[in-house]
């Protein structure tokens, strides 16, 4: 069942408008706008305590907005019950039926909706093997571990196939490997049926990995939305810079020189950054400068663009991350161990800026990006 | 289910405090199979050398006794024992299904606020004496005294905070994401109340149930300044054993006390089972 926009296109899946939500006058969720189209998969990204989870309670009709409008497919569904909306949600605490079988958790939204017992048998069993639990199908969620529980709740969602399927920290209760197995194969499922995801993740790499579109979510409000790829190159902001990518980012206070040829970055000095230099010119009272730690690298002292003594050195296998020590500044470089192993806590080292289009500015009072 | 061995002095005091427990209910057995010769005889015969039935058969034919030559019991039990079963049974099915749904309410869909508590509580802060005597006067007024229906409102109206307040802990305990699972899977908000909320507060409800029936079960005061002919409980009944001409009937009493605790005992044991927590092991993420 699609409906069709006025303008003549595929209404999309889902469209909030103004969503604003209040529990006991605090506000949880103040003006969320946003869209879901077709066969995409869209990640809310948010700290906890954001509104995720208030977000897609909403969608799903378990509570009431304050304000703003729920549109599936185009159409308002505000006052329908949660059975009517045609959507699937994955809890973050799982809700199995504690008193019902694998089995018969999975099974149970085609049970409800009358579906004949052969054909439930069959999906079911052929949902068990999709998500590597038929050995759990005959017990208790008690007797599961996490990871089973976890896809046992997947396979209650993936069961039916709605317009929409409403995933909230899906993959949060399971160990870092399992994690990353069972991402790909939520992407995969999603992109090889056509089905329509939104999911909810405090977890930048998991929203980077998996999805089409990320929505940044700060205290109720929506702060950018973007593709994974531009979320990280052009975030727009101090606070979703930080958000997404790890180590941190460095973040500098910073002043255009007067003569406009060069930036004063702390202890340091940084020629102007070609793509920065209209917005620089237009915040005399200086800005932030944001560096990510893996666009700074070693080189030689005399001609490097910073200078500074390690003060401390954490390896991370792969990689490891510096701490460069100049004054009262510091900044985190990201290196390959190998060239870590080349340094040593106390000695003095250059750092090289290696994609100065990279740098990031903000104004320092709002925190925004600064663009051209 | 101890699983721990205890230790002779830890059996020994438990021992105690069972001996003074369970001595009332020991002494109340004893004298309920006493004739009337051995009910207040000094020294205190501890076991009846002659057990008799004639205290319950006395219960339902008032002139049991004559044989003995005690007389003036005038009133069969047969009516306090109906009546104590149609207004407790009526008035805690009353109380725990209205208590379920004001349960449900408070803990998911935000029908309170904060004088919540002070409100359904209130009727419970003062005595019950306190408030018999307007609510007798009510009830003349309205032609409700001497009533069943009288009786069972006052009943439903008294073990109302209770159940109330109780049920709503047990579905406070359980996780509301679980029946909104049930709504998303297909089924309408009553209907995931009534088979997923419903069913897994089981335990809850069972315990819930008990404790009000034992609370209307046991009433006496409501009943006694509501009743005159029509209408009798049991806690009544027992204090009508006290005769003008042979005193107080102790064994009488005793035998309907023995009566009155059967179904405490059938229902007690029927609801150890479920009163055991847990059981949404396995829901939720731990």
């Amino acid at each position: 069942m699609i409906d069709t926009a006025p303008n003549g296109r595929t209404a999309p899946v889902l469209t909030l408008e103004n969503l604003t939500k209040r529990f006991r006058g605090k506000i949880a969720l103040d003006g969320v706008s946003f869209s879901v189209p077709e066969a995409s998969l869209t990640v809310i990204l948010g700290h906890a305590g954001a509104g995720k989870t208030t977000t897609l309670r909403l969608i799903a009709g378990l509570d009431r907005p304050d304000a703003g409008r729920v549109l599936l497919a185009g159409r308002d569904v505000a006052g329908w019950e949660p059975k009517d909306r045609d959507i699937a949600m994955i809890f973050d605490n799982l809700a199995l039926y504690p008193n019902k079988t694998g089995f018969e958790n999975i099974a149970s939204p085609l049970l409800i909706r009358k579906t004949p017992r052969p054909e439930i048998a069959e999906k079911v069993q052929a949902m068990a093997k999709v998500l590597k639990i038929g050995h759990t199908l005959g017990r208790l969620p008690a007797t599961m571990s996490g990871g089973e529980r976890q896809r046992i709740a997947l396979g209650r969602a993936l069961i039916r196939t709605p317009s929409l399927f409403l995933l909230d920290e899906p993959l949060s209760s399971l160990d870092a490997k399992l994690r990353i197995e069972l991402r790909a194969e939520l992407r995969r499922l999603q992109s090889e049926h056509g089905y329509s995801f939104l999911m909810a993740t405090p977890d930048f790499n998991e929203a980077l990995a998996i999805a089409d579109t990320v929505i940044m979510l700060r205290q109720g409000r929506v702060v950018q939305i973007a593709p994974p790829q531009a979320l990280y190159d052009q975030p727009v902001d101090r606070e979703t810079a930080r958000a997404v990518g790890a180590p941190l980012i460095n973040i500098l206070p910073a002043r255009l020189d007067p003569d406009g040829k060069g930036i004063h970055v702390s202890e340091w000095r940084l020629p102007v950054p070609g793509h920065l230099h209209a917005a620089l010119a237009s915040s005399p009272d200086g800005f932030e400068l944001g560096i990510r730690p893996e666009n700074l690298g070693l080189v030689d002292i005399p001609g490097a663009d910073l200078t500074g003594r390690v003060s401390d050195i954490e390896p991370l296998g792969l990689k490891s991350v510096l701490t460069v020590k100049k004054g009262e500044a510091e900044v985190r470089v990201l290196v390959e161990s190998v060239a870590a192993k080349t340094v040593a806590v106390g000695r003095e080292i250059g750092l090289r800026v290696k994609h100065p289009s990279m740098l990031h500015a903000f104004a320092a009072a709002s925190g925004r990006r600064l663009t051209a | 289910m101890l699983s721990k061995k205890l230790t002779l002095f830890q059996a020994a005091l438990l021992a105690a405090a069972l001996a003074v427990v369970l001595f009332p209910v020991f002494w109340i057995l004893m004298t309920a199979i006493k004739p009337p010769t051995d009910w207040n005889a000094s020294p205190a015969i501890w076991m009846p050398s002659q057990p008799t039935l004639v205290n319950f058969k006395t219960l339902f034919d008032p002139d049991a006794l004559k044989e003995y030559g005690v007389g003036g019991v005038s009133q069969s039990a047969t009516k306090a024992v109906i009546g104590s079963l149609l207004a407790s049974i009526t008035a805690t099915t009353l109380s725990v299904l209205i208590g379920l749904f004001a349960a449900i309410g408070i803990s998911r869909y935000g029908a309170e606020n904060k004088s919540t508590p002070l409100v359904i509580l209130s009727g419970r802060m003062f005595p019950p004496a306190a408030i018999a005597v307007p609510f007798v006067i009510i009830f003349s007024n309205i032609g409700l005294t001497d009533s069943y229906v009288g009786l069972i409102a006052i009943y439903v109206a008294a073990t109302l905070p209770f159940s109330t307040w109780m049920l709503k802990s047990f579905v406070d305990d359980l996780p509301r994401e679980i029946e909104e699972a049930a709504m998303i899977d297909g089924k309408s908000r009553i209907k995931a109340h009534l088979t997923v909320t419903i069913p897994l507060i089981r335990g809850g409800l069972f315990a819930t149930t008990m404790f009000i029936f034992i609370l209307n079960w046991s009433e006496f005061m409501f009943a006694l300044v509501l009743s005159y002919s029509n209408v009798s409980t049991i806690p009544v009944q027992l204090a009508k054993y006290v005769t003008a001409t042979a005193g107080t009937l102790y064994g009488v009493q005793a035998a309907l006390a023995v009566l009155a605790m059967v179904p405490l005992v059938i229902v007690g044991y029927l609801i150890q089972g479920h009163l055991a927590r847990g059981m949404t092991f396995g829901a939720i993420k731990q």
